[in-house]
């Protein structure tokens, strides 16, 4: 192997990374902080940026892997909620997605239910829930009344990344990629280059030689991230990877994106993304330091464009009268594969859903854990991760948008097109099919899932389905099993939970400006 | 429950202080840098994060698991040395008040025996305006000892610390959210931050701090001596 003509022994010296959004940014910031520093063995990551495709910068919303992922980085969470404009974000409330009903809402929280190594207390909750008289979240979890009250899911005196309650942020996607950019090149030693790729150099294997600029410059490297967002020049440009659409399944094709400055510098920062469903979608509304951030993700095959930005207005209110929408296209889907040779697409160049439940950043970095924490130490090693890589990710994708497809499928909505169709059998995957079956008669658990870490796992099924109310037969589980008496443990404690967090937890805003004046300790 | 108004002669001119009778429930107490060594003779000195801000304060420790003050008996102080902000209550610093001066109304130390605040014609008494000029003082020195605590903090020398007491028949309690130097956090520090620490005055401190953690035993032992709840024996866990 000492001397393989082919050059597979060849150390993986130089990460090349072609765009400069979020996924170009995290991409570099990750490969450089684990594998980059002053050793021989070190990697060189060079990010190409052009000087004229704006970024997209829609993903606002991150999920609690956030927290791993800036650490991993190097940036303390005081720097980056001040950079950012970040605000936390403890789940998402649907609102309207079961009947449109005025009372129609339920939370998707981010902590798990209580218990959950333990025991699985769906069943015992579809038992108990006559006397219970609440919500499965607000069963099972306290962070649903943390998210009515606007209360943050920790305290001043938490140590960074640590909080009561688990959490993930709302953010300025522009000032994040800033901030990613200046730590980047400042601390981490990442080459950025302004520049036009306009031409790709192929080695005779087949692998991507090196990139040709504008200016004339060539960029040789041994691996190629391709970050290039829907454009997607490499993966797609050069490789020429199949793109695979869903819009059967997941209708919205389109975006309206419009910022909305708070009444007063007093008004409460809302600690969870609000999903509001509509005649042909759904209006997000997240809250940030400085401004909401709010959107219309719909069909144009059910509404127009017009009447669209008409419903987002109405939505907004009186504010709007003085603010402009942007439209964001949505092609959905994903790469048939993801690595090829050496190159990995990450980001919008791999594939795009809808926002709903906050999928976007999180792929980003579920590739980046791959890319960087196991970044191939020759060529040789490249082609069996990349084979693993393009595994798990298309199984990721398919789970995702089965799981994004659930909101809609769950609907007894039958006031519009766009809900009668989301239901049609045959915009429903074989696979969520058999699942709902199963799941009628059996809670989701952790058997149903075969990738370790899942992305979406069992819980999030669970709030759904409950949230939805799922019809399901799992009473008789309940009293067959011998966990009841845990059961009751359990649920008796998330009640004393709730009333000490309630009485403890301080107002969001209020933590937010603590945090953005003297900043949280390390430990 | 604690009531702090701005000193004004209509509203307290017949009041009267006895200093330091509020010691029963005082749990801790704000230290200066110019005591550290001092307060080192009696107590344990640990950091403890403000529930305003978040940032790290350097206090004398004066209880464990009971919300009560071990150096109290008897009606009185039992310590050599009495940390100033402990002497100095119940009076803040308030610049809308008489003296530059609030006081805690709920405070154990207003007393029908003590000091008047005001002599005749409202004129404020030496013991107000004495203890103004102290008030700024301690202000001054707290200060030096944040900054000094904000140092170790960029430096990452302070951890968590939690203290484990075994009662008898093996019962457990926990107190946490105390914070020390960490001895293997200060060994490991570069050359450059050696220097710069030592050259603020504040390598010393740091091992004063570190080493004030075996006051903690004297403190079960006064625990022990007035309470019915026997603690056995205590485990110190530093995270490093």
């Amino acid at each position: 192997m000492a001397n393989d003509p082919s050059g597979n022994d060849r150390a993986i010296q130089t990460v090349v990374i072609v765009g400069g959004g979020n996924a170009g940014w995290i991409t570099a910031a990750r490969i450089a902080a684990r594998n980059g520093g002053d050793m021989p063995s070190a990697v060189q990551v060079i990010l190409i940026e052009s000087s004229t495709v704006p970024t997209i910068g829609v993903g606002e919303g991150t999920w609690p892997t956030m927290r791993n992922t800036l650490a991993k980085i190097g940036i303390s969470e005081t720097a980056f909620i001040r950079a950012s404009d970040a605000a936390f974000k403890q789940g998402a409330k649907f609102v309207g997605w079961t009947d449109g009903s005025p009372q129609d809402a339920y939370y998707h929280p981010l902590n798990p239910p209580v218990g959950a190594t333990e025991l699985n207390l769906s069943p015992h909750w579809e038992m108990l829930k006559g006397n219970l008289g609440r919500s499965f979240a607000d069963s099972v979890d306290f962070q649903g009344a943390l998210c009515d009250a606007g209360l943050a899911p920790k305290a001043i005196t938490a140590p960074e990344y640590a909080g009561v309650a688990n959490y993930a942020y709302h953010l300025d996607a522009g000032k994040f990629t800033d901030l990613l950019r200046d730590f980047s090149v400042q601390e981490l030693d990442v080459r950025h280059i302004v520049d036009d790729v306009v031409d790709v150099r192929m080695a005779e294997n087949g692998d991507i030689d090196r990139l040709r600029l504008a200016s004339g410059a060539e960029i040789q490297g041994d691996l190629f991230v391709d970050c290039s967002g829907f454009a997607a020049l490499l993966i797609g440009g050069v490789y020429q990877i199949p793109f695979r659409k869903c819009g059967h399944i997941l209708f919205a094709d389109r975006a309206l994106a419009m910022q909305v400055p708070y009444e007063d510098e007093a008004a409460s920062i809302t600690c969870h993304t609000v999903a509001t469903a509509q005649d042909a979608g759904w209006i997000w509304d997240i809250g940030l330091w400085a401004r909401r951030g709010t959107g219309y993700v719909y069909s144009s095959a059910h509404v127009s464009d017009d009447e669209a930005e008409a419903t987002l207005r109405r939505y907004v209110g009186p504010a709007a009268e003085a603010l402009s929408a942007r439209r964001i296209p949505i092609n959905s889907g994903h790469r048939e594969s993801f690595w090829h040779r050496n190159c990995v697409a990450v980001g919008l160049s791999a594939g795009f859903l809808e926002p709903l439940e906050a999928s976007a950043l999180m792929l980003i970095e579920t590739a980046v854990d791959v890319i960087a924490d196991r970044l191939p130490r020759t060529r040789a090693a490249m082609d069996m991760i990349g084979r693993q890589f393009n595994a798990a990710f298309t199984h990721h994708w398919d789970r995702i948008i089965e799981f994004l497809k659930l909101h809609y499928v769950l609907t007894k909505r039958t006031d519009s097109a766009f809900w009668r169709d989301n239901v049609a059998a045959e915009s429903i995957p074989d696979s969520l099919r058999e699942r709902l079956l199963l799941w009628r008669e059996h809670p989701p658990a952790p058997q149903d899932f075969s990738h370790a870490p899942e992305v979406f796992s069992w819980p999030s099924y669970q709030y759904i389905l409950h949230g939805m109310g799922f019809e399901t037969r799992y009473a008789g589980l309940a009293r067959v099993n011998r966990e009841a008496a845990a059961a009751q443990r359990w649920l008796k404690k998330v009640e004393a939970i709730r009333e000490e967090a309630l009485r403890k937890l301080p107002v969001h805003r209020e933590l937010v400006g603590k945090i953005r004046e003297y900043g949280l300790q390390v430990v | 429950m604690s009531r702090v108004v701005p000193i004004n002669a209509a509203r307290h001119g017949s009041l009267r202080v006895l200093p330091q009778a509020d010691g029963a429930n005082r749990r801790f107490a704000l230290l200066g840098k110019s005591e550290l060594a001092l307060a080192a003779a009696d107590f344990p000195l640990c950091l403890a994060k403000d529930a305003e801000t978040g940032r790290f304060n350097l206090i004398a420790l004066f209880s464990l698991i009971e919300a009560r003050n071990l150096f109290w008996q008897g009606a009185a102080w039992h310590a050599t040395y009495l940390p100033r902000s402990a002497a100095t209550a119940p009076f803040l610093l308030d610049p809308a008040g008489v003296c530059g001066l609030a006081i805690d109304e709920g405070s154990a130390a207003i007393a029908t025996a003590g000091t008047p605040l005001f002599l005749e014609r409202d004129q404020p008494s030496d013991y107000l305006i004495d203890t103004q000029r102290l008030l700024n003082e301690v202000v001054d020195d707290v200060a030096q000892a944040q900054a000094m605590v904000d140092c170790f903090v960029t430096h990452r020398l302070v951890r968590p610390l939690t203290l484990i007491f075994r009662e008898e028949e093996g019962r457990e309690q926990e107190l946490a959210g105390l914070y020390t130097i960490g001895d293997e956090a200060l060994r490991s520090l570069g050359d450059e931050a050696v220097l710069d620490l030592h050259h603020s005055d504040w390598l010393g401190p740091a091992a004063i701090i570190s080493a004030s953690l075996a006051q903690i035993e004297r403190l079960r032992q006064l625990h022990n001596a007035t309470s019915e709840r026997q603690l056995v024996s205590y485990a110190l866990k530093v995270e490093e």
